[in-house]
């Protein structure tokens, strides 16, 4: 008892208030750094719209509103006439079809991979989900531009085109004729490269469905499918739309692969095989050796770019508010 | 033994049930064994389930009851490596046949879970949900099936002006019941509940027990418990398991009075368990 009580004597209360005092420093320290690191996402960003305004305004003098509408990209007229319709059509139309495409087939892939794949099965899928993901967008391009780019026009676009020939509106959207580098070979790639981010957040959204909820769906008497599509699906919404927003952001910006095969044409089609240009392929193919009104067209685009993602992912912020409210929430 | 009755009457409140005549058998368990994997869960299980009658399960955990409870409606058929062998019939359907259609099994066998597992949907869809997997009716005929089934799962005038809010935003209680409404809705003749109140609050356990009351005159129940009161309370039959084994199976208010077997006294005067 006596060495307890020389212990708290020596220890006293003043050393105790140091102690914590002590804490208390770390604990500031760890506010501030925490803070600042937060606030430098909002400098960045902040600071790389300023640069993109500044950069751009020049050229949104010159064009005003009518960059918007104008289809005509032609940096050396005289005057130069430069008009960001064509990029930003081809920007959406790409990343529509690539989602199109990458959806189902992603949601796919997890959907088997949770709930019905063989356990032996399991790895090598997911393994090769991930590897997909980890593929340089060059190594797209480049297999899209030799490999895929031929195979389509030889046989894939023919095909279409000779079904929907004569089909209001299906024939305008697959008219001939093929080509190595076209909007829809671009999109094609453009699904396969975001395919891995679908698919993976939602093996991972998936997989954190209580197991009983999903054995309460079965025990009223539902099928694989019915489970999936009325219990797995609405539980993990929200993770699912993230995925595909990730996924969707990707696409909208992709730019190498893109810039390989989409064959740089700044003039509107309605058939999705003729060639046409992305926002950031434009950039891509003509920065380096751009100068002044050019330059600040460009620049321009990408601002553009910036405020599209950011009207597309508001969209889908919105469209998720709505299906909350649906489900009752 | 009196004085453990006494005992159980003080602290369950209830007074016992007056033991019914036998009933026909509506479920036949016969030499029933199952495997997780190599481990040998259930040691040949022979019981009945008397049709409109309240079985129950008690045991220690892990004695396989909760097992027991998802052969009934083929539940372990989720996952691989687990199998039973025996015989366990429906009237007359063999349970365990291979070719059996097991949504049709799942429809005749209801689930009450643990945990209560309203679906992420609204209250209407989570009744009219199971109800619309078998049944085409119209909205008219719809809405007095679901007002049905949320009376019969005693939690109509709780939710009645809200049943397009979200199942999720309803309390442990009330989704529990919503869980009984659902599988009421489907009309099944067999009730399976595993531990339905051990998430509960007391004043929802009594409303559960009352509602397994009421259901046993419709349906055949069976209901797997951890609360020794409980079984007392709501079950007409109880088994005791153990290690796998079915140790007694008796009336319950002569389990409860007096248990032939040493191990059945021993846990239900919690000397151990």
């Amino acid at each position: 008892m006596a060495v307890q009580s020389d212990v708290i004597d020596d220890a006293g209360p003043y050393d105790r208030a140091k102690a914590l005092g002590a804490f208390k420093l770390g604990d500031v320290t760890f506010y501030w750094i925490t803070r600042l690191s937060a606030i430098s996402v909002l400098l960045i960003l902040g600071g790389i719209i300023i640069s993109l305004i500044v950069g751009a305004y020049p050229a949104m003098r010159e064009f005003g509103f009518s960059f918007l509408w104008t289809q005509r990209w032609a940096p050396s007229a005289d005057p130069p006439v430069l008009g960001a319709l064509g990029p930003m059509y081809g920007t959406l139309v790409t990343s529509f079809i690539a989602m199109l495409i990458a959806i189902p087939v992603g949601l796919g892939i997890a959907i088997f991979l949770t709930e019905l794949c063989p356990q032996w099965l399991r790895r090598p899928i997911g393994m090769a989900i991930e590897l997909l993901a980890g593929i340089p967008s060059i190594i797209y391009g480049m297999w899209g531009f030799f490999v895929l780019g031929p195979f389509l026009a030889n046989s894939f676009q023919p095909f279409m085109i000779r079904i929907f020939d004569g089909v209001p509106v299906l024939g305008a959207i697959f008219a001939g004729p093929p080509s190595y580098l076209s909007t829809f070979n671009a999109a094609l790639i453009l699904a396969i490269m975001v395919l891995p981010f679908i698919t993976s957040i939602s093996v991972d959204v998936f997989k954190t469905v209580p197991p009983v909820l999903k054995e309460a769906a079965y025990g009223v008497g539902c099928t694989t499918w019915e489970v999936v599509r009325s219990v797995v699906i609405p539980y993990t919404r929200v993770g699912i739309i993230g995925g595909v927003m990730l996924a969707l952001g990707r696409a909208l910006g992709e730019t190498m692969a893109v810039t390989f095969i989409i064959g740089n044409s700044f003039r509107i089609s309605s058939s999705i095989f003729a060639p046409g240009t992305t926002i950031s392929a434009a950039i891509a193919s003509e920065f380096a050796e751009s100068d002044g009104l050019h330059q600040s067209g460009l620049i321009l685009l990408g601002l553009l770019l910036f405020v599209l993602t950011f009207f597309v992912l508001a969209a889908a912020r919105l469209m998720l508010m709505r299906l909350d409210k649906k489900a009752g929430k | 033994m009196s004085d453990l009755s006494v005992s159980m009457s003080a602290s369950g409140g209830l007074p016992q049930a007056p033991v019914l005549p036998e009933a026909p058998a509506k479920v036949t368990v016969r030499n029933l064994n199952f495997y997780y994997g190599e481990h040998h869960a259930l040691k040949n299980i022979n019981l009945t389930l008397g049709a409109n009658r309240v079985t129950a399960f008690i045991g220690p955990s892990g004695c396989g009851k909760s097992t027991l409870l998802r052969i009934f409606n083929r539940m372990y058929d989720l996952y691989p490596g687990q199998r039973a062998t025996g015989q366990l019939m429906l009237d007359q359907t063999n349970i365990l046949d291979p070719k059996l259609d097991l949504n049709l099994l799942r429809a005749r066998v209801g689930m009450v879970f643990q945990k209560p597992t309203p679906f992420p949907m609204t209250i209407y869809e989570n009744i009219a949900f199971g109800i619309r997997l078998y049944e085409k009716i119209s909205k008219s005929e719809m809405d007095d099936r679901v007002e049905k089934a949320l009376r019969g799962g005693a939690l109509w005038n709780e939710v009645k002006d809200k049943l397009n809010a979200s199942g999720l935003s309803l309390s442990g209680g009330q989704q529990q019941r919503l869980c009984i409404a659902r599988t009421v809705a489907v009309r099944p003749e067999v009730i399976l509940f595993d531990e339905p109140c051990s998430a509960l609050d007391p004043i929802s356990t009594a409303k559960v027990e009352e509602l397994i009351q009421e259901l046993s005159e419709n349906y055949t129940i069976a209901i797997v418990t951890h609360n020794m009161q409980q079984a007392a309370r709501v079950s007409d039959k109880t088994a005791f398991m153990y290690l796998g084994e079915l140790i007694e199976f008796d009336d319950t208010s002569k389990i409860f009075t007096s248990p032939t077997d040493r191990r059945t006294q021993d846990y239900i005067t919690g000397r151990f368990g």
